[in-house]
């Protein structure tokens, strides 16, 4: 089995998508980015419940979708399973019968009992969905999915209908189930959480395009431009005004660098928990702390620049912070820190590279009038 | 001649139900789903039978059906019989009197769809057809159920059109609510009251199961 290969396009009035995915045969991996993204079209286009425009879908050596060749299997030929965001679980079903719906009637019974027991649901089988909680009804889209054995898994927005005080626990869940599931696993999200701590690797989605795709750790670690940076949770951007050599400097003030910065650098990136205030002997960048907010075990720390851009700083809940209004210095560790530049967009390249036609198009019927 | 009205009737409200059902299941998921510019329109002509009068509905059909017009005469060539003033006519004008009665709760209980609930469905392997029954159906089962019953019970209760198209005569055409304005322009008061009670008591309990039916799948399944 090589896993899935797929490159599909989509038209929706303005919105264009284009994406290529290639993923192992197992392992999971998380779709993250905004809503609006297009996430949830690619797995809809995956199950089969849109059809793309272009492209193509290889799932190990069956055919899923070819516009060349004409090909197109309905989701009902595409042994997939999927649990949506509202798990759209049959109310007029019972537990037992939900789970049961897509197996054969033969060995129908013995298979719901062994994956309800699995899912710990034994002991509502003969409840009904709206008698569940949220996390049981997870469970039941989930045994329901499973119980056919798919080729492929695909999860939607897995845990946006949960208390966020029960959601870490049911991702510890999911987490070992889905180990031991023998196929791709696709997790669409707008959560960072969910990515972090499912997924094997992530893809960035932002405007119907994937701007990267890598092992998880490396790409939280190491995005590789702003948008994508700030999809990941980086929410502070300092402008870079010039570049020299190993110094990036702005209105801010400047920063010596590991490696010399490449010329396309537009910002440099810090995620909140890596900034400091920095000690007498550190580098620092001039700042004026400007609001402090108790976030449960953290404090955010809200601090403005000499040129006006605000960053954000996470500081144990406990560590000394000087009062808002009082002058500090920055420290970026080096580590951390991140040359990027702005995002290049397929679609915006293709804007850019129309509206510089339509100039120079402009520009050479007035000289060509003159 | 009571009992043969009596037959009459429930065999034309059967018949135009399940034609009805045939027709206007498609009709009503297409008007619940679609995006087309032909979607309003088709909705006012489906509602039109609501606010005609009767006579109105049944003159047009006359014309339609009656020996001269298009389909009477296409009709008359194909089996040598009119439409008008007989069995057949009558089940096609009940069937445009009745339309609203059924396709209007259908595309009422489909547009409340769980649609995800159906993908998923889909995506278990079930084929259009077993989702549709197993799913579709019994989460419409409400708008069903009402729109048979609504139809059965328009179909039974109509004059007005069954006089024009239909006609009176006994056996083929003379549904109960003829029979019993035959009684009473006769001055038959006896026999006029004998079926009026039965219309009544029909009709009462028709609804008392409606009623009742939608209360428990509402409580008991918790749908």
């Amino acid at each position: 089995m090589s896993g899935l290969q797929a490159r599909v396009a989509l038209r929706r009035g303005n919105f264009e998508l284009e994406v290529s995915l290639h993923l192992p045969p197992r392992g999971i991996t998380a779709l993250l980015g905004p809503s609006g993204s297009g996430k949830s079209s690619v797995l809809r286009m995956l199950a089969g419940l849109d059809r793309p425009h272009a492209g193509h879908i290889t799932q190990g050596d069956t055919i899923w979708y070819d516009q060349q060749k004409k090909i197109f299997l309905p989701p009902q030929q595409r042994r997939i399973g999927m649990v949506f965001q509202d798990y759209a679980l049959f109310s007029h079903l019972s537990v037992a019968d939900n789970v049961g719906y897509g197996l054969p009637r033969t060995g129908r019974r013995a298979h719901v009992e062994q994956w309800l027991k699995r899912l710990h649901l034994d002991k509502h089988a003969e409840h009904y969905p709206t008698q569940l909680s949220g996390g049981q009804r997870q469970r039941v889209a989930l045994a329901r999915a499973l119980a056919t054995d798919p080729d492929m898994l695909l999860l939607d927005e897995p845990f946006s209908a949960i208390d966020v005080s029960l959601r870490q626990n049911l991702r510890y869940q999911l987490k070992t189930l889905v180990a031991d599931t023998n196929c791709p696993v696709v997790i669409v999200s707008h959560h960072l959480e969910d990515a972090l701590l499912l997924a094997d690797q992530v893809g960035v989605m932002i405007d119907g395009h994937i701007l990267q795709f890598g092992a998880t750790q490396d790409v939280f670690m190491r995005p590789n431009c702003r948008h994508v940076a700030q999809v990941l949770g980086w929410h502070n951007f300092l402008p870079v005004r010039s570049i020299a050599g190993h110094t990036v400097s702005g209105a801010w003030g400047e920063l010596f660098m590991n490696n010399e910065a490449d010329v396309a650098t537009a910002w440099i990136g810090i995620r909140p928990e890596h900034l400091r205030i920095a000690t007498a002997e550190q580098a620092g960048v001039a700042a004026t702390v400007m609001a402090i907010h108790q976030l449960g075990a953290i404090r955010a720390v809200q601090c403005g620049l000499k040129d006006g851009t605000q960053v954000e700083m996470h500081t144990p809940w406990d560590a000394p912070v000087p009062v808002a209004g009082s002058a500090v210095r920055l420290h970026l560790p080096l580590a951390y820190a991140r040359a990027l530049p702005n995002c290049v967009l397929p679609g915006m390249e293709h804007a850019r590279q129309k509206a510089q036609a339509e100039q120079q198009r402009v520009h050479s019927s007035r000289s060509g009038s003159r | 001649m009571d009992a043969a009205a009596v037959w009459v009737t429930l065999k034309l409200a059967s018949i135009t139900v399940l034609l009805l059902l045939l027709f206007g299941l498609p009709l009503a998921w297409w008007l619940a789903h679609t995006r087309s510019r032909l979607k309003v329109p088709m909705e006012a002509v489906t509602a039109l039978p609501l606010v005609l009068p009767p006579t109105v509905l049944g003159f047009y059909l006359l014309i339609m059906l009656g020996a001269h017009g298009p389909f009477g005469k296409m009709w008359i060539s194909l089996t040598g019989h009119p439409l008008s003033f007989s069995f057949t006519g009558l089940v096609i004008a009940s069937c445009l009197y009745s339309l609203p009665f059924v396709v209007q709760p259908l595309q009422a209980a489909f547009e409340k769809l769980d649609q995800h609930a159906l993908e998923a469905a889909w995506t278990l392997g079930a084929s259009h057809l077993r989702a549709f029954f197993t799913v579709v159906v019994p989460q419409a089962r409400r708008g069903l159920l009402t729109a048979i019953v609504l139809g059965f019970a328009h179909t039974v209760g109509e004059f007005g059109v069954v006089l024009m198209v239909g006609g009176n005569i006994p056996g083929q055409t003379q549904v109960l609510s003829i029979a019993i304005y035959e009684h009473v322009e006769v001055l038959e008061y006896g026999a006029a009251h004998k079926l009026s009670a039965v219309l009544l008591l029909f009709s009462f309990v028709v609804l008392f199961i409606v009623y009742g039916l939608n209360r428990r799948w509402h409580g008991g399944l918790r749908v």
